[in-house]
């Protein structure tokens, strides 16, 4: 299932990078794309391998405690 | 910005869409019991005005999106974090309804699929509707949206003999104080989140009719809402309400003979695809501004990918998705549904003097449509 991922992933990055590449659009551009890609492969891997990290509902939920506004 | 129009009939149906969304199998005022109607009635009234809010912020900064205004009137370093804040809204937006979707298929419907499969092939969908852009969103939203309310009146129609008006009985039975709680939360949920529109609004051909199309869109969206609430109420009882997971899906089941699953299936569909396509087209169109991208397009498969993980990420189960729903998103959404967009108001009030420069690409596109 992981290497299923990691295939269907480099398949995707592969196919808009060379768009980004073709259009010569700006290095933030790629950069902000690779990091929505890694995050997201990273993640997959973890959640099908049964390692789920923490999640941002939980990261939200505990800084609105910290705060005070949710008890 | 992209050379794309939509007429005002194509935006009240896309926002009808967006705002009735995931309210076909959440009831986000059920905190009041059977004093919802109330709620919805208050969060109508009260989602009205944050409407005209967000409407009047697109007026007074014509042809400009909103990483655009944040950018303009909070400087370029504010207004590039708050946008990338917002974009990050968007897309956890977008993730939310994913799930919400997923887990309403996997319960009911897909039971022996994995949400993640279920969540991926509605994306695959989605991808294409947010790539051939917001004209063609809107045309498809002329298509499917007005299944919403026809559904909704077709289920009513068939449980019309399985009713109980007492179930309203008694009214403001523990008092005001859960009633404007869970008005707040549906203020929150879907009101507020209409906020994506201004990424949206640029792109309507007559701006002149934008009050009055967002108020009518709101207007007709509570009403329907009321209307399914009061449906749902008189034919399963209070109790039956309160301790239901999925409302609308129970009282389908109600009608003898037919199977109306699929019928209520489908609304999820239109108005889940609907306000998705919205969430992911504002999450692109914001990432390729604020990058300086030519294309939304480029940043559009990423976008998807990015939220059916986060989907399947965000929550461990429906009850956990389903507490986060009620107690936290609506604190969370306050800054980005309310305080950003009042300050951005009071900015664009104290700068009408001093209009700021329309985007000359979309203005051209403008006056060449009303010429022809």
């Amino acid at each position: 299932m992981v290497i299923v991922i990691i295939v269907v992933f480099l398949i995707i990055i592969a196919y808009d990078v060379q768009g980004f590449i073709r259009k010569k659009e700006r290095a933030s551009a790629v950069i902000i794309y690779l990091v929505l890609m890694g995050i997201s492969l990273v993640v997959s891997v973890l959640l099908a391998s049964g390692k789920r990290p923490s999640s941002p509902a939980q990261w939200i939920e505990a800084a609105l405690k910290m705060v005070g506004v949710v008890k | 910005m992209e050379k794309t129009q939509i007429s005002g009939i194509q935006l009240y149906l896309i926002l009808l869409g967006f705002l009735f969304g995931s309210s076909v199998i959440l009831t986000p005022a059920l905190g009041a019991g059977r004093d919802a109607w109330l709620s919805m009635l208050i969060a109508g009234a009260a989602g009205s005005l944050l409407m005209w809010i967000y409407a009047t912020i697109a007026l007074l900064n014509p042809s400009k999106t909103l990483v655009e205004i944040l950018r303009e009137r909070m400087g370029r370093i504010a207004g590039t974090i708050l946008s990338v804040l917002y974009i990050w809204y968007f897309i956890h937006l977008a993730a939310l309804v994913f799930r919400n979707f997923g887990e309403f298929i996997c319960t009911t419907t897909l039971v022996e699929t994995p949400v993640a499969v279920v969540m991926g092939l509605f994306a695959l969908v989605l991808l294409y509707a947010v790539n051939s852009g917001v004209e063609v969103m809107g045309r498809m939203s002329e298509l499917l949206v007005i299944l919403i309310p026809v559904v909704a009146f077709l289920i009513s129609i068939a449980l019309i003999t399985a009713h109980d008006f007492t179930a309203f009985l008694p009214v403001l039975e523990n008092g005001l104080s859960p009633v404007i709680h869970a008005a707040f939360v549906n203020l929150t949920f879907p009101f507020g989140e209409a906020v994506a529109f201004l990424m949206v609004f640029p792109h309507l051909n007559r701006m002149d009719n934008l009050k009055k199309v967002v108020i009518s869109s709101t207007a007709t969206s509570s009403a329907l809402a009321i209307f399914v609430f009061a449906r749902d109420l008189i034919a399963l009882g209070s109790d039956l309400i309160a301790r239901a997971t999925f409302i609308p899906h129970l009282t389908s089941l109600l009608i003898p003979e037919f199977n109306v699953v699929p019928l209520v299936d489908i609304n999820l569909l239109v108005g889940g695809g609907v306000k998705i396509s919205v969430c992911i087209y504002a999450a692109a169109k914001g990432l390729s501004q604020v990058t300086g991208t030519h294309d939304y397009r480029s940043f559009s498969r990423a976008v998807i990918t990015f939220c059916v993980v986060l989907a399947v990420w965000v929550y461990e189960n429906t009850i956990e998705m389903f507490g986060w729903a009620e107690e936290i998103w609506p604190y969370y959404s306050i800054p980005f549904q309310i305080i950003i967009p009042l300050l951005l108001l009071l900015l664009s009030l104290r700068g009408k003097n001093k209009p700021s420069q329309p985007n000359t690409e979309s203005t051209e596109t403008e006056s060449c449509t009303s010429d022809a």
